[in-house]
């Protein structure tokens, strides 16, 4: 559907060339929702404006359906852009029209009569939930209902892909929960593609079915939610899991661990799909001589799996506890913590 | 000194006609000049949408050359301008060539500043949904600006009232020449007063509707 082939922009600002985009691949499936995440400055907001080409790549190409865009005609080009409908942070709602005018304008430049125009925006109104204010003016609305109208104002020209440039982080939590719904129902309903781009690790999670983590201009992983946050590969990505998932044991937790006399030692388990939901601990506590003492941990739900991570005690002679870890290990990932290796 | 009243009344009747004159007449061709010129300060410029830096350069240098001429020097040095454009380089109608060179560039100034505060963030969504240039400058650009442009347009007819007083080098008349020969250069007090006022009660006309007009066309 859209495809980065090793594509990368160069901006030349007061004579130093700056990499925003370094030979980026990426491959974006039809019907999916993928997201890019990345801290302020790593390149995403160029990549994203690279997919309907308000940005030109330098290097390399940007594949919709197959035809590289970089190639059309500017007359073919703007047709293209009414398949690829985009929303933003800050909305770019037209402040001096209102709803109903916001959500036609797509259509009206495109040339489409009034009649259809007037059938389409009553229908995405009514599909984004804001049926009711199409008389109303941008500054007379909510954040979510600015989404909103950019959202339906995007979809008007039934559009295959939607690119949404970091649009919930200008909205409080409960809105931007709204806002990812709708977006699902999007992609539920219409099967379009989504592309987001953003720095909040949980809207990530929340939504998307694919991620790939930008630094300094450079995909430095990809791959389903499930492996990224269960398995996350490189430091950035830890960080950014991180922010979603505590997995980093807490200071008391360590003093602890120092203090241990020889017959205690503690593990980190991973509980992974099936084994999030099954009494493993408990079985060990009854099936062999230890002790079991959870100290911390979270168990979460990704893409539907449940994802658990627990720092857990085990208190006992040596072999026993040996046995037990050789017994888990078969089910769960573990991995003796000392205080230094976390 | 004393001046019968009544004998002025249409003497400041007519110069309060050749100032609405002149400044009306004055502010739609500076209007035609300085709007076309702002958008296309606007869209030549840097990373502007037909940026075009070499033309960008030469309308910016025009503009600044005609906004450093002191009014009155621009109202002597164009005499031959004027007298090819309208056929005389004395009346009503001779000033009126001075006041559109003087305030057109600077019109054009301020439609490049409304125009530039318009999100570039409102464009880039209209580009990404297929707008044309054109399309951008005419749906989105000039419609989003109107508020602002009524409000500077206020400011530059004010300015125009202002500079409309100069005309009287070349006998352009109006209330400002009326307050400097007879209030000013004969001490006639009382005419000059009453010139002033006028002079005040229309620019504060011309406020007023200006910044109502502009309220109104906020969201159109």
């Amino acid at each position: 559907m859209i495809h980065f082939d090793h594509v990368t922009k160069v901006f030349k600002s007061n004579g130093a060339p700056l990499k925003a985009v370094d030979d980026v691949e990426l491959k974006v499936e039809k019907g999916e929702i993928f997201g890019v995440i990345g801290f302020s400055g790593a390149g995403k907001s160029t990549l994203i404006r690279l997919a309907n080409l308000l940005e030109r790549p330098t290097e390399g190409r940007v594949l919709l359906n197959g035809q590289n865009i970089a190639d059309l005609s500017q007359p073919e080009l703007r047709k293209v852009r009414g398949k690829v409908g985009m929303i933003f942070q800050h909305f770019n709602l037209l402040e001096a029209k209102s709803v109903y005018h916001n959500v036609a304008f797509p259509l009206s430049i495109a040339g489409i009569p009034k009649k259809e125009i007037q059938k389409r925006v009553k229908e995405i109104l009514e599909f984004v939930g804001l049926a009711d204010k199409a008389k109303q003016y941008p500054d007379q609305l909510s954040g979510g209902q600015k989404q909103r109208v950019g959202i339906a104002r995007a979809l008007a020209t039934s559009p295959e892909i939607l690119l949404c440039d970091e649009a919930t982080s200008a909205l409080d939590p409960e809105t931007t929960k709204s806002i990812l719904d709708l977006l699902r129902r999007i992609r539920d309903e219409y099967n379009i593609t989504i592309l987001m781009i953003t720095h909040e690790m949980h809207v990530i999670r929340e939504i998307c079915d694919r991620v790939a983590v930008m630094e300094s201009g450079r995909v430095i992983e990809q791959g389903s939610i499930f492996e990224v946050f269960s398995n996350p590969d490189h430091q950035t990505t830890k960080n950014f899991v991180r922010t979603v998932m505590q997995d980093e044991i807490p200071e008391s937790i360590l003093r602890m661990i120092d203090k241990h006399d020889g017959r205690s030692h503690i593990y980190r388990v991973t509980f992974i799909r099936e084994t999030a939901g099954e009494p493993i601990l408990s079985r060990i506590a009854k099936g062999f001589d230890v002790e079991v003492n959870v100290l911390y941990g979270q168990i979460t739900e990704l893409q539907g799996v449940p994802f658990g991570n627990l720092i857990v005690e085990f208190r006992g002679d040596g072999a026993e506890i040996l046995k037990a870890i050789h017994y888990l290990q078969t089910n769960v990932k573990i991995k003796e913590v000392t205080s230094h290796a976390g | 000194m004393q001046v019968d009243l009544l004998t002025f009344w249409p003497k400041i009747l007519e110069a309060t006609n050749e100032t609405l004159v002149m400044v009306g007449i004055s502010l739609l061709f500076a209007t035609l000049i300085g709007l076309p010129l702002g958008v296309a300060l606007v869209v030549t410029r840097p990373n502007g949408l037909l940026q075009n830096g070499a033309l960008f350069k030469v309308l910016n240098a025009i503009v600044n050359f005609f906004r450093s001429i002191p009014f009155i020097i621009l109202l002597v040095a164009i005499l031959p301008i004027t007298r090819f454009l309208v056929g005389t380089s004395i009346g009503t109608a001779a000033a009126v060539v001075p006041l559109v060179f003087f305030s057109g560039p600077y019109i054009a100034r301020l439609v490049e500043s409304s125009l530039l505060e318009v999100k570039p963030g409102v464009v880039e969504a209209a580009e990404s949904m297929g707008a044309t240039p054109w399309q951008i400058v005419f749906r989105v650009l000039i419609p989003e600006a109107l508020s602002s442009l009524v409000l500077n347009i206020t400011i530059a007819t004010i300015g125009l009232v202002g500079a409309s007083a100069m005309a009287g080098f070349v006998g352009g008349g109006g209330l400002g020449d009326l307050a400097i020969a007879y209030g000013y250069q004969r001490f006639e007090t009382e005419v000059m007063i009453i010139t002033v006022l006028l002079l005040v009660v229309l620019v504060q006309l011309v406020q007023t509707t200006g910044n109502l007009l502009s309220r109104k066309i906020r969201r159109h």
